[in-house]
């Protein structure tokens, strides 16, 4: 410390400082110039850097500036696509709503508010047009459909003549026209859409039958909506499909038009039959009546003379002539004729009009068959016809009247009989059918005309034959056939040839009720 | 253990207002059991008369129900998103509380005031429960959305959950409304504070992706970006699409929705997006929201998959609470943009949100002209903010081992 005190700086000179901190000093600027050259050189590398980095940045830039133009691009074609397909999905929709009705007013009304907003719109309209009026015109424009409108905005915006002349111009072209498109006059198109208070429109016509009927009117009051081609085709697309289910409705609507006359036409003429039938029914009723009431009365004196005839023939009140007894024996006859004929009308008059019940019971029909060709063996005899009989095993009885189904038998067995020539064949066959047994009263005898088997069974009907000619008949018989196995709730019909024979058939149910 | 919260959805497109809010109040109803519910949530386009809409859901809940909605662009129910119709959505529970606010004739001068407002009437409706979360609807046409926002956390707190949005009208900028019980509003915010034994989530994505190199906001007044790097705010957009002034603002609507502002946020994953709405005389940028001078912004594309992306990770986050318990009923509130960015594609993102969900889960939704929900980074600490192109997906349940 001694030695620091002793030391002064009085006793070096300049020259000896120098000496002593001049290389220090030469060491220390050359170490600051190294350290500025080394910054320098740092500053450089990083303006350099900042340089690249900036040059990096506006590279990203430019590409950024690229990437949205192309993406700008790509979403205009994007959201264009995203437009039609959901516009198309509705479209779908619009279009299942409307195959839903025929009623011309209900179409209009099957467009709803949310068809028009899904399809990118906020207002439409409807209205009808014809060969006198090609645009809208106040107070007289059927308007269809209305959305978004309430009346007064309609004629404030339809009102002005530019509006109309594009309504004009859709009709007389036939074109669907927007306010994209370029031949309208732009002032035109300005004064539109500030009256209208819209942001875009499109206006198409409606066809029917390749006439113009009405016009569809959409519109957009967002600019952030703007509209595109692709929304022309859809709203025309949807003005072919209005103007396809108003032709449907119409279509649907003549031929409900003209069905209905002819269900008018229809109802007309049945009520006629209906009063036709009546009448007849009436008829037959006051005939049955007036048959019933006739025969009764004659039946009574025809007894009498039946037995006057009979006690004549006697000889109890003297010995007769020949001749008188051969006259009295045909008096005979005659009345037994004029009896069966009698009863006959008697029966089928009383089964007409319902007076007769059927006494149903389970019957044995061979039994009755046998009974039946008893009482006819001595025709069959005396013709030398053979006779034959043939029950499926299966029937066993039949439930019917016993005394109708002899009667059908008699007059079925008796009319073969009659018309067969001598040693023919009449068989009786019976089988089992759906729910009935069918019988078959076959003769091989001289057939009937095929124009006159509709006839056959018509009361007085007899064909004009030799056989007829010969031998006498009431021609009730076979109406009473047909009377009594309808009222057994059967059928008869029958089939023939001239010359080979008759087939006569019918059925009886099998249930009882 | 049985919820005593019961949420029942209802959508229809009756083409009558009254008949429509009927018949979606309705089937909300049927699925509450038939309770009275203590809540009503409608949102309806804007096709119907409101009034009569507010008619048919008071027909079929009565007197006693609360009613808030707003109007949409469009609805969200289960079945996608409809751009015609009305959904309800009523809550009945015996453990959930509500406070409801509404205050009305908003406009430039009072609106902070509106929002501090509107929370204090709600929290003076709640009574003294622990508050859970604010849900609130306002004018989307209010030009202010982010200082009523503000004045909302003023009165509730900076972290406090907000979730809602801003009402819309089927783009015309004209006319949107709130609903108020049976009161049809504009220029209004109504909601109520949710409080009590309820459980809440909430998530909020939006998928645009930064594009080009950030630039500095240097002068900004509010809603409003004068300049940008000194520049006329508007030159951003006239550099990136070469276009110019009147270019700009005729392609404005498109490009707002497709290109949006996007402010970074530090620590968050994504950036906080702002549409343009207008451009002022000087070229300056009218957005929605707030744009704070000094903040870093780049243009934002979207595309479809990173939207659906977002969507899918909003449910996932609103889901995230509900690990051990039911979510009973979810709302989307889905942005306008997001409709026009995925078109015919857009229920692919309800299906997104349904399939996160679950497929039982009753949800409505929106589609609005802007979002409000809260940040989730550190840094934020949750503060709600005003968005747009996002979507905002809120739980509702009940707290794990209640009933």
């Amino acid at each position: 410390m001694a030695w620091l005190n002793s030391l002064s700086l009085q006793q070096f000179s300049f020259e000896d400082i120098l000496y002593v901190v001049g290389p220090s000093i030469i060491v220390i600027v050359l170490i600051l110039n190294i350290i500025s050259l080394l910054k320098d050189r740092r500053i450089n590398k990083l303006r350099r850097s900042l340089e690249e980095l900036q040059k990096t940045y506006e590279a990203l830039d430019n590409q950024a500036k690229l990437i949205i133009k192309t993406d700008l691009e790509l979403h205009k074609t994007q959201s264009e696509l995203d437009k039609k397909i959901s516009s198309l999905y509705t479209l779908q929709k619009i279009s299942h709503t409307l195959s839903t009705t025929l009623d011309e007013n209900e179409i209009f009304q099957k467009i709803s508010e949310e068809h028009i907003t899904e399809l990118g719109f906020d207002k439409a309209l409807v209205f009808l047009v014809g060969p006198t009026q090609t645009t809208y015109s106040p107070g007289t424009t059927a308007i269809k459909l209305r959305i978004g409108y309430n009346e007064k905005d309609i004629e404030a915006a339809f009102s002005q003549e530019y509006i109309k002349d594009i309504f004009e111009q859709a009709v007389k072209k036939g074109a669907t026209l927007s306010s994209i498109d370029t031949k309208i006059n732009p002032k035109h198109l300005n004064a539109i859409l500030k009256s209208s208070k819209i942001q875009s429109f499109i206006c198409a016509p409606i066809t029917t039958k390749g006439a113009i009927v009405g016009i569809l009117f959409v519109a957009s009051e967002s600019s952030y909506s703007p509209i595109t081609t692709g929304d022309k085709e859809i709203v025309s697309i949807l003005a072919t499909q209005i103007g396809q289910s108003l032709e449907n409705a119409q279509l649907f609507e003549e031929t409900w038009r003209s069905h209905q006359e002819l269900e008018n036409k229809v109802t007309q003429r049945t009520r006629e039959l209906s009063a036709a039938l009546e009448e007849v029914k009436a008829v037959t009723k006051r005939k049955s009546e007036f048959v019933s009431a006739v025969s009764h009365e004659l039946r009574t004196p025809l007894t009498s003379i039946k037995g006057y005839a009979s006690l004549l023939s006697t000889g109890k009140l003297g010995e007769l002539p020949q001749p008188v007894k051969e006259r009295l024996e045909k008096i005979n006859k005659h009345t037994d004729s004029l009896s069966q004929l009698i009863n006959n009308m008697l029966d089928i008059s009383r089964i007409e009009s319902g007076r007769v019940e059927m006494k149903i019971e389970d019957i044995d029909l061979r039994k009755l068959l046998e009974t039946v060709f008893d009482l006819l063996a001595p025709q069959f005899k005396e013709k030398q016809i053979n006779f034959s009989q043939e029950v499926a095993k299966d029937i066993s009885t039949l439930p019917a009247d016993i005394n109708q189904l002899q009667r059908i038998f008699i007059n079925l067995l008796s009319n073969s009989l009659k018309f067969t020539p001598p040693d023919g064949k009449i068989a009786v066959r019976a089988k089992k059918t759906d729910g009935a047994v069918q019988i078959d009263v076959e003769d091989t005898g001289v057939g009937i005309a095929e124009k006159n088997l509709d006839k056959i069974f018509g009361e007085f009907y007899r064909e004009d034959n030799e056989i007829n000619q010969s031998v006498k008949g009431t021609g009730l018989g076979l109406s009473l056939v047909k009377y009594i196995v309808e009222a057994h709730k059967g059928k008869i019909w029958l089939t023939s040839k001239l010359n080979k024979g008759t087939t006569f058939s019918f059925t009886l149910p099998i249930s009882k009720a | 253990m049985n919820p005593t919260t019961y949420i029942g959805t209802g959508f229809s497109a009756h083409k009558n207002p009254f008949e429509a809010a009927k018949e979606a109040s309705s089937r909300a109803k049927r699925q509450i059991r038939a309770k009275t519910p203590n809540l009503a949530i409608v949102f309806s386009t804007t096709h119907f008369s409101q009034h009569s809409l507010l008619e048919g859901v008071y027909f079929v809940f009565g007197d006693n129900t609360n009613v808030i909605g707003c109007s949409g662009y469009g609805v969200i129910d289960n079945s996608g998103v409809h751009k015609y119709g009305v959904v309800v959505m009523a809550i009945y529970s015996t453990k959930i509380k509500s406070g409801f606010g509404c205050i009305k004739e908003i406009n430039a001068d009072n609106t902070r005031w509106a929002g501090e407002k509107f929370a204090r009437a709600s929290l003076k409706n709640l009574g003294s429960t622990t508050r859970e979360i604010a849900l609130s609807f306002c004018d989307g046409l209010l030009e202010k959305n982010s200082e009523l926002l503000s004045g909302v956390k003023d009165v509730l707190g900076r972290s406090f959950p907000i979730i809602g949005c801003s009402s819309a009208d089927s783009l015309l900028f004209s006319k949107t409304y709130q609903y108020f019980n049976k009161e049809v509003l504009n220029k209004s915010i109504v909601g109520t504070i949710l409080s009590g034994e309820g459980s809440f989530g909430y998530g909020l994505k939006h998928g645009w992706q930064p594009l080009g190199r950030p630039r500095r906001v240097t002068y900004s007044e509010g809603n409003i970006i004068k300049r940008i790097e000194e520049n006329p705010a508007i030159e951003i957009y006239k550099d990136y699409f070469k276009k110019n002034t009147e270019e700009i603002k005729d392609l404005l609507n498109q490009i707002s929705i497709l290109y949006p502002l996007g402010i970074y946020l530090s620590e968050e994953e994504e950036y906080l997006l702002r549409n343009v709405i207008k451009i002022d005389n000087d070229g300056g940028l009218i957005c929605q929201g707030d744009v704070p001078q000094g903040s870093q912004i780049r243009i934002m594309m979207g595309t479809k998959e990173s939207a659906l992306e977002a969507a899918k990770l909003a449910a996932q986050e609103a889901k995230y609470k509900f690990n051990d318990t039911a979510i009973l009923g979810a709302i989307i509130f889905e942005s306008v943009s997001r409709i026009k960015l995925f078109g015919y594609r857009i229920n692919e993102e309800v299906e997104t949100v349904k399939n996160i969900l679950g497929e039982t889960v009753p949800f409505i939704g929106v589609c609005t002209f802007g979002e409000q929900a809260p940040l989730k980074s550190l840094e934020y600490r949750g503060e709600s903010h005003f968005h747009n192109e996002t979507i905002a997906v809120l739980t509702i349940g009940e707290r794990h081992g209640l009933a």
